[in-house]
């Protein structure tokens, strides 16, 4: 087996380990996430995150993907039935946009997976018309991209890369917590959403941390 | 005929609203489904929701009306992951009032474009009667006051019922009028509201007939005296809500 630390390419079984650590640690978190929600929303992302992610890892068990349009796919279909309400739409729409734009076969390059990852962010974008600063998980998603673009250009380690977008993405998130929710359950709170971050963007950054985690060859 | 996909994010909420509508559907009832929850949650399955429109299928057309944000984007979803080619429309239209305008335009052979703009459109019952209508809100339900040709029959009726033209005789009237090849329009010739066309539950209830107040019913087409003539009936009747009174 490769030293997965070292790794230039994101296979099928790296994509396998982040969903599986992304499903931990989603178990780890769920209570925080849901006291996030419970602030500014309807007290249900992170049992509903890993109610979808745990229903994943099943999947996966039970049928692996071979492909990795096939892993993006199952990971997006099984997100938008098991998740409920935005998130799981969105994370769907993120999955599902990710495999319409995979290469073929079962691993992609640095560049290729921040091409993939732009695309889905885009399709979460375009689905939810989200800005940031709206106070999502495009706070989130957008300044990981924009990281993981700039390292991919100044030739970057695949696992450099992934880490500055987590870093970036758990920044954005955490930026989130002086804004004014503009999307959502939340923007019904208008102003009272102020001084709490936003339930989307801290599993977003969750499962970012988790991807470069997995790079690394952190297992659940 | 064209079918019905509720989204909502409570199974128990799409259920009661179909029911409450299903008050006013007096024809054979639209094909509903109902899409609702996530895994037994509350939620929204774009999934779900791509299964329900495609068990519509057959029909000439699906309007989807939502409650919650989150069953829009859902919604739009599940337009991706839809087998079917009906063609679709996800109404911004309110849930409750949505559910029932649509039914009701639906029952008497409504278009998709009928019954989209009808279910959109519905807010306006809920408007305080005189006040104006929202910015950007539909108005186009209230014809123009003085129409560029003159009707084919006309006629002055008094509003009989205690309530006036609510929901119950406004669907009565929507049936009517669909049952003829005319263009019906009501207009409330004491409070000068109208005319509104007789297709439309909700831009009857925004003329806010009163008991009392005269009503011009008026008609194009083919069947114009037929069709004045049946409303001109049901308005004399009382809608069936004078027996109880006068008992």
């Amino acid at each position: 087996m490769a030293d997965a630390a070292t790794t230039d390419v994101v296979t099928l079984e790296i994509l396998d380990r982040w969903v599986r650590l992304g499903a931990a640690r989603l178990d780890a978190e769920a209570e925080r996430l849901t006291a996030l929600d419970s602030a500014i929303g309807d007290a249900d992302h992170g049992t509903n995150m890993h109610r979808g992610f745990a229903a994943i890892v099943a999947k996966l068990d039970a049928a692996p993907p071979q492909t990795l349009a096939e892993f993006f796919k199952a990971v997006g279909m099984t997100l938008v039935s098991k998740v409920g309400g935005a998130s799981g739409s969105l994370y769907g729409t993120l999955f599902l946009d990710m495999g319409k734009n995979a290469p073929d076969g079962t691993s992609m390059s640095a560049a290729e997976w921040n091409r993939v990852l732009a695309a889905g962010v885009a399709g979460v974008v375009g689905r939810g018309h989200a800005e940031p600063g709206d106070k999502t998980m495009i706070d989130a998603f957008t300044p990981a991209v924009a990281a993981l673009d700039d390292a991919v250009a100044h030739g970057a380690s695949l696992a450099d890369a992934a880490a500055a977008a987590a870093t970036a993405a758990e920044r954005g998130s955490a930026d989130t917590e002086p804004l004014v929710a503009r999307k959502g359950r939340a923007s019904y709170l208008g102003e009272r959403s102020v001084g709490h971050i936003d339930p989307g963007s801290a599993s977003t950054a969750l499962l970012l941390r988790a991807f470069a985690d997995a790079l690394a060859g952190e297992a659940a | 005929m064209i079918g019905f996909v509720i989204v909502s994010h409570s199974e128990p909420l799409a259920h009661a609203a179909v029911d409450l509508a299903m008050q006013m559907v007096h024809d054979e009832a639209p094909p509903v489904r109902v899409a609702s929850g996530a895994d037994g949650g509350f939620g929204t399955d774009a999934a779900a929701i791509a299964d329900a429109v495609d068990a519509l299928a057959d029909s000439d057309g699906v309007v989807i009306i939502t409650d919650l944000g989150s069953a829009v984007i859902s919604s739009e979803l599940a337009l991706e992951l839809r087998t079917s080619t009906v063609p679709v429309r996800i109404s911004d239209g309110p849930f409750v009032e949505g559910i029932t305008a649509g039914m009701v335009r639906a029952a008497t052979g409504g278009s998709l474009d009928d019954v989209a703009h009808e279910a959109a459109a519905a807010l306006a019952a809920k408007r305080p009667q005189g006040s104006p209508a929202s910015p950007g809100a539909p108005t186009s339900d209230v014809l123009a006051p003085d129409g560029a040709s003159t009707p084919d029959a006309s006629i002055d009726a008094v509003l009989r019922n205690p309530m006036g033209l609510h929901s119950r005789p406004a669907s009565l009237v929507v049936k009517a009028a669909g049952g003829f090849d005319a263009d019906v329009a009501i207009a409330d010739v004491t409070t000068g509201a109208g005319p509104a066309s007789a297709a439309s539950l909700i831009g009857l209830l925004t003329l806010g007939v009163s008991e009392g107040d005269i009503v011009r019913i008026t008609a194009t087409g083919a069947e114009a005296a037929a069709a004045v003539d049946a409303i001109r009936r049901l308005v004399d009747d009382g809608f069936g809500e004078l027996a109880a009174a006068s008992a």
